[in-house]
């Protein structure tokens, strides 16, 4: 994961006018069409509905001018976990439908039933709304501009602080985590080596992880005490300056919004 | 064990929610009064810290690998466990919103999940073993192993909940696999422990020897 902290970077610092787009209506857009996708029942309407969403994402992804490529790659990262999830749900009943007919019966009593099919794609119609539009926020909206854009919507300061230095450090610990996997190259130590024996692994892993754990802890207590030296006390924040949106920004932001809650609404209602 | 978006539906999702950010209130309560100061600075350095730690690849003995959680060690460590409700809650909320791991509307559940079961069971699981059987490193395993493998349980519970996976096979599957990934998490929590008590034992709240 760690490696993919500067991929995704990378296409954020990129210019376009996704881009530049004021990253609160960035957050605030992502945020209206993961809640709605998820809001809306468990039903066959989700198809519709997820085709809009996607459609949509797929205008702002061509106007940020990011490669296709980027936005597949990072959608194979992000989608094991659910498609293990979403892959058993043929062969298992859900209490989302009443009635369940088989399709297909595989060996050992394993039956495929059609609308559990139905139902795993739907949840997979969902998941990969949801994750498309993170993935669209991410990769256009630099991670600062994204705590600062929090914070001007009024995320409470101690978390804006908070956040604002864990993103800072992650990038050192990402250099950090760098060195000491190089280091472990050059000692031909690979903790998945097989032939090494486990016990001794798990142990220099242990160490690895402590020696992590130390040195976050002093680079914390240095940054704390440098702080303090600034003037830092408890009642200090991160400093978000004011800006106020454009006209075209305003307009952009309640057109799309108003395009997701309608077609959310439009085809939830329609007989 | 990140619960994707969409695996649990938007009612219960928000239940969620609201546990979490009763105990991340508890989480800023404890930053702002036993860390001194106001240390919070110093938490969240750490945090970055855990998010290393977790990239991690950590091999599993059937030739896969995995990651740590890392809650339990940050709940022993700073002797409390709302350190480790701070510190995942700060990991997730960046792996959710830029890596896309872990969903949105179902963060709560994941903070739930793996930063408040993660930190409670990990700190008491370790005082409480420590206190009976006076090893601090052998707690600490046990503490390492139970976090992990609850989490995986509760995971499951909430998606049998949400009706999205049936609990008997999400039991045994999840149930099974953290029980093995969570023998890895024990025993790396014990040996990081075992490492910082000899290297900065100042910074554990509770000395790891001497027993309390």
């Amino acid at each position: 994961m760690i490696d993919d902290l500067y991929f995704i970077e990378k296409y954020a610092y990129r210019t376009s006018i996704v881009h530049r787009l004021d990253a609160r209506i960035k957050l605030l857009i992502a945020l209206a069409a993961i809640v709605t996708i998820v809001a809306v029942p468990y039903s066959t309407r989700v198809y519709e509905l997820g085709a809009v969403l996607f459609a949509l994402v797929a205008a702002l992804w061509a106007a940020s001018r990011l490669p296709p490529t980027v936005y597949l790659k990072r959608l194979a990262l992000i989608l094991p976990f659910g498609i293990f999830l979403i892959g058993f749900q043929a062969f298992v009943k859900n209490p989302y439908y009443d009635v369940f007919h088989t399709i297909a019966a595989l060996p050992f009593g394993i039956e495929v039933y059609a609308e559990s099919v139905e139902f795993a794609s739907i949840l997979l119609v969902k998941f990969v709304v949801s994750v498309s539009f993170i993935i669209l926020l991410s990769s256009t909206t630099k991670m600062q501009d994204m705590i600062e854009a929090a914070g001007r919507l009024g995320l409470p300061r101690e978390f804006t602080l908070t956040l604002a230095m864990m993103v800072r450090y992650i990038f050192v610990f990402a250099e950090m985590f760098t060195r000491i996997r190089t280091a472990m190259a050059t000692r031909c130590f690979d903790p998945l080596d097989r032939t090494l024996s486990y016990r001794y692994r798990l142990n220099q892993l242990g160490y690895t992880v402590g020696t992590i754990f130390i040195r976050s802890y002093e680079q914390g207590e240095r940054t704390y005490t440098s702080m303090l030296c600034r003037g830092y006390g408890a009642n200090a924040g991160l400093y978000v300056r004011k800006k106020p949106l454009r006209t075209q920004e305003i307009v952009f932001f309640a057109a799309t919004l108003g395009f997701i809650v309608l077609s959310a609404v439009l085809i939830y209602v329609q007989p | 064990m990140h619960i994707p978006d969409a695996f649990i539906p938007m009612g219960q999702a928000l239940v969620y929610w609201v546990i979490a950010l009763i105990f991340i209130a508890l989480a800023l309560r404890w930053a702002r009064r036993s860390m001194g100061e106001e240390k919070i600075p110093l938490v969240a350095v750490l945090a970055a810290g855990i998010f290393a730690i977790q990239a991690l690849n950590i091999p599993i003995p059937w030739g896969t690998s995995g990651h740590m959680v890392g809650a339990a060690l940050a709940a022993i460590v700073l002797g409390s466990p709302y350190a480790g409700v701070f510190v995942l809650t700060l990991v997730l909320l960046v792996q959710g919103v830029i890596f896309g791991d872990g969903g949105i509307t179902v963060m709560g559940a994941n903070i739930v999940n793996m930063g408040v079961v993660g930190g409670f069971i990990g700190y008491y699981g370790y005082t409480a073993i420590k206190r009976v059987i006076g090893n601090a490193y052998a707690a600490a395993f046990i503490a390492g192993w139970a976090s992990l493998f609850i989490s995986a349980i509760l995971c499951a519970v909430e998606l049998a909940v949400a009706g999205t996976f049936p609990l008997a096979l999400g039991l045994t599957m999840m149930g099974t696999y953290h029980a093995v990934i969570g023998l890895i998490e024990g025993g790396i929590t014990a040996v990081a422990l075992y490492l910082i008590a000899s290297a900065r034992p100042d910074i554990l709240e509770h000395p790891a020897g001497v027993s309390a």
